[in-house]
């Protein structure tokens, strides 16, 4: 989306390191993401990826030995400062996992679980609305509309990760994180997703973490290559993957290492 | 001719001293066996070097050959020696009073007889001497001399029979590892075989002892019957004991049935939520140090001998709660249902907390993640997406508790008393199932006595009551499990 000719940037991270104990994880990354845009995170295992993500809705804190130094700015308003309440920062901030984890609840009680905790409805009309426009634009109602009410852990692997995107955009997140939402999917699932990413990103910003380059040049428009912990490139899809600057990208993106 | 034992039995004595002692035989034969296995072993190993030295192939590692030289060397032996040892005395004895079939004996006088022979052969007799017991005494020595030395001979061939035909199975490099492994599943097989039959002949032996207690008193009373009793039966004489209207009104297990669960209750009430509680915080808040120090000293709990938890609870609890309620004008009894299922409860919160704790942490790192990155706080978390997920582990880990608290002994007998009151004011005594059947077992017993039956057929209620606690239990876990694997 452009506003008077010029991106909106919807998150803002300045020098930000991570540790983990003494372990350095992340080095200086500074990186822009675009508002209503997919932006995916690309690198070899272990350069950090996941714990830049995990950054930006502070999931790190769940790990004692993880220290996150530096500022992120979502919204011009800093994370991790102290007034920041970690309860609004992620229901604005929504994750989907790697792994497909559905609540072992029924279908629907997948869905009401951030709005119950949020108190977004006050009758449960609401809520069956909440439910039935979270699934359909997971593009998951037409499949489960007549069984709401068993378990979520019952679906095929690609229903799964569909659930937790309906469950993740059930609160109407600004962002939604994505770490590999594919990668324990088939062909046909993962496609299903992709074009499932290409719509959200109409309503909320996407920042996608992802093995595979094609996938990465298929659904974003903005790419941050990662390796050793230090972000080495970052820019529009098209110019990295066509004519990226450093070495390293090029290296990667043609499969010479990774 | 009338002698006093004492006279002749050093002669029998001397006599018996000739050979080993029977025990002592077959203790050196048993050694034996053993020691000859070992060596046999490194026998079959060498034989094994020896035909690899000759650039053959061996069909198995050379430990196989010496495996299956041992077992060829000592099982059959030891099949035999024990065989033996189970069959001798019983044709000594067909033997001995074969002499004294067809003069219209009793079998118990009979026995006695037998008794008698035995006790002078070993010098030990101290009675009137018969000629008749002099002389099976006398034949008693010489079968049984005889009996050991053909024992120690058929031992001894059997060994070598048997080595020297494994022996000349391995030179010509024959298969022994296939051998070896079976010989293994086999001696596998039997020791699981013998605990299942050990557990059938248990549960056997209570059924029939509970169907013979049926048999004198209606199983209506013993259901429905109020008045438990068993002291009433004991003070009766055996000719009285036949008539079983004598019995009504005395074993009516209502009381104590509804003392066990009374007391069970109690310590529940006690161990379900400070086990619940310490399982959460360990799972879910404690550090890892904290953890790994707090975890082993709750299981130590689990460690105390339950006498002691008994006598904390009869001469600390009970005393303590008999104050206050003084105190407060209540008449407290000293030995109180409250006092034992407080304790008990304590012994069982090791239980509930180190198995909660176990559930509640395998419930996968994914599920956590999921629920905070919707943004929902710890306590959220744990409250509806962990707690749920691990609810039937924690619902068998309380069950299992609970089976534990019913079969409870010690700590009953020790501080709520021996007498059945039917009651639930938990500041009362009250006796459980358990309790009882020590009651009931205590002090002379004779079997077939309906109040000896009476023990087993509260071991039954018992066994059943548990069983199907655990069974129960055992098939929640186990669903438990299969819903994260
Ligand atoms: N919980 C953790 N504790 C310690 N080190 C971690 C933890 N998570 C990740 N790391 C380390 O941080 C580095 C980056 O990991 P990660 O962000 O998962 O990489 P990626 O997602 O790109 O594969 C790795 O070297 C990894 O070993
Ligand atoms: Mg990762």
């Amino acid at each position: 989306m452009k506003k008077n000719g010029v991106k909106m940037i919807k998150i803002s991270s300045k020098n930000v390191d991570v540790f983990y104990g003494k372990k350095q994880a992340l080095f200086n990354i500074n990186l822009d993401i675009e508002e209503n845009q997919v932006t995916a995170l690309i690198g070899p295992s272990g350069c950090g990826k996941s714990t830049f993500l995990r950054c930006l809705n502070r999931m790190n804190d769940v790990i004692d030995i993880c220290r996150v130094k530096g500022q992120i700015m979502i919204n011009d308003f800093d994370i991790n400062d102290k007034s920041c309440d970690v309860v609004r920062l992620r229901e604005k901030i929504g994750m989907v996992f790697q792994k497909p984890n559905p609540f072992p609840k029924t279908i629907y009680e997948n869905i009401s679980y951030g709005p119950t905790i949020h108190g977004m409805a006050q009758s449960k009309n609401e809520m069956d609305e909440i439910v039935e426009t979270s699934l359909k634009k997971a593009a998951l109602w037409e499949e489960v509309q007549d069984r709401l009410h068993e378990p979520g852990t019952g679906l095929s692997g690609g229903q799964q990760q569909r659930l937790c995107i309906a469950r993740a955009i059930s609160v109407k997140p600004e962002v939604i994180l994505m770490d590999e939402p594919c990668s324990a999917l088939d062909p046909i699932a993962t496609a299903q997703i992709e074009e499932l990413i290409d719509e959200l990103k109409k309503d909320h910003t996407i920042i996608i973490v992802t093995h595979s380059m094609a996938q990465a040049a298929r659904v974003s428009q903005n790419t941050g290559f990662f390796h050793l912990g230090e972000l080495i490139e970052h820019g529009s899809t098209d110019k990295i993957f066509k004519n990226p600057e450093n070495k390293k990208t090029q290296d990667y993106i043609t499969g010479r290492f990774g | 001719m009338k002698k006093k034992g004492s006279f002749l039995a050093p002669f029998f004595y001397k006599q018996s001293k000739v050979l080993f002692s029977g025990d002592s035989l077959n203790l050196i034969l048993f050694t034996f066996i053993v020691l000859l296995g070992f060596t046999s072993y490194y026998f079959g190993r060498k034989k094994a070097y020896r035909i690899q030295y000759t650039k053959k192939r061996l069909t198995a590692l050379p430990q196989f050959y010496g495996y299956y030289l041992a077992i060829w060397c000592a099982i059959p032996a030891f099949i035999i020696f024990s065989l033996w040892a189970i069959f001798e005395p019983t044709i000594v004895k067909l033997l001995i009073l074969s002499d004294y079939s067809n003069q219209g004996y009793l079998d118990n006088e009979l026995n006695l007889i037998y008794e008698k022979t035995k006790s002078l052969s070993r010098g030990q007799f101290t009675g009137e001497i018969t000629p008749f017991i002099e002389a099976s005494a006398k034949k008693y020595l010489n079968l049984r001399s005889i009996a050991q030395s053909s024992k120690v001979v058929i031992v001894l061939s059997a060994i070598i029979a048997s080595g020297a035909y494994a022996y000349k199975r391995i030179s010509s490099n024959s298969r022994t590892r296939e051998p070896v492994e079976k010989f293994l599943k086999a001696v596998l097989f039997t020791a699981s075989l013998a605990a299942i039959l050990t557990t059938v002949g248990i549960i056997f032996s209570l059924i029939f002892q509970t169907i013979d207690f049926f048999k004198v008193i209606p199983l209506f009373d013993f259901v429905f019957g109020t008045h438990w009793y068993p002291a009433k039966a004991f003070v009766r004489d055996s000719s009285e004991a036949l008539d079983p209207s004598m019995y009504s009104d005395t074993f009516g297990a209502v009381p104590i049935f509804a003392g066990t669960f009374f007391i069970a209750f109690i310590a529940m009430c006690v161990a379900i939520p400070i086990g619940l509680m310490s399982g959460i915080y360990l799972a879910e808040y404690a550090s890892i140090k904290v953890r790994q120090y707090a975890k082993p000293l709750i299981e130590i709990l689990a460690g105390i001998p339950t006498v002691v938890y008994g006598f904390f609870a009869a001469l600390t609890v009970g005393p303590f709660l008999k104050e206050i309620g003084n105190s407060m004008g209540l008449d407290v009894s000293a030995e109180s249902a409250l006092a034992a299922g407080g304790v008990m409860g304590i012994m069982i919160i090791p239980f509930i907390s180190s198995l909660s704790d176990d559930v509640i942490t395998s419930v996968p790192q994914s599920l956590r993640d999921g629920s905070y990155a919707m943004g929902a706080t710890k306590s959220e978390t744990i409250k509806k997406v962990i707690f749920p997920a691990a609810l039937p582990g924690i619902v068998g880990s309380i069950l299992l508790g609970v089976s534990r608290a019913i079969g409870e002994t010690m700590i009953v007998v020790m501080a709520s008393g021996l007498a059945a009151n039917l009651t639930l004011n938990p500041l009362e005594s009250t006796s459980t199932i358990t309790a009882q059947i020590v009651v009931i077992l205590i002090g002379d017993q004779a079997f077939g006595d309906p109040k000896t039956q009476a023990a087993f057929a509260l071991g039954m209620s018992l066994f059943l009551v548990t069983l199907c606690l655990n069974i129960v239990a055992l098939r929640v876990v186990k669903k438990y499990r299969e819903k994260y694997e």
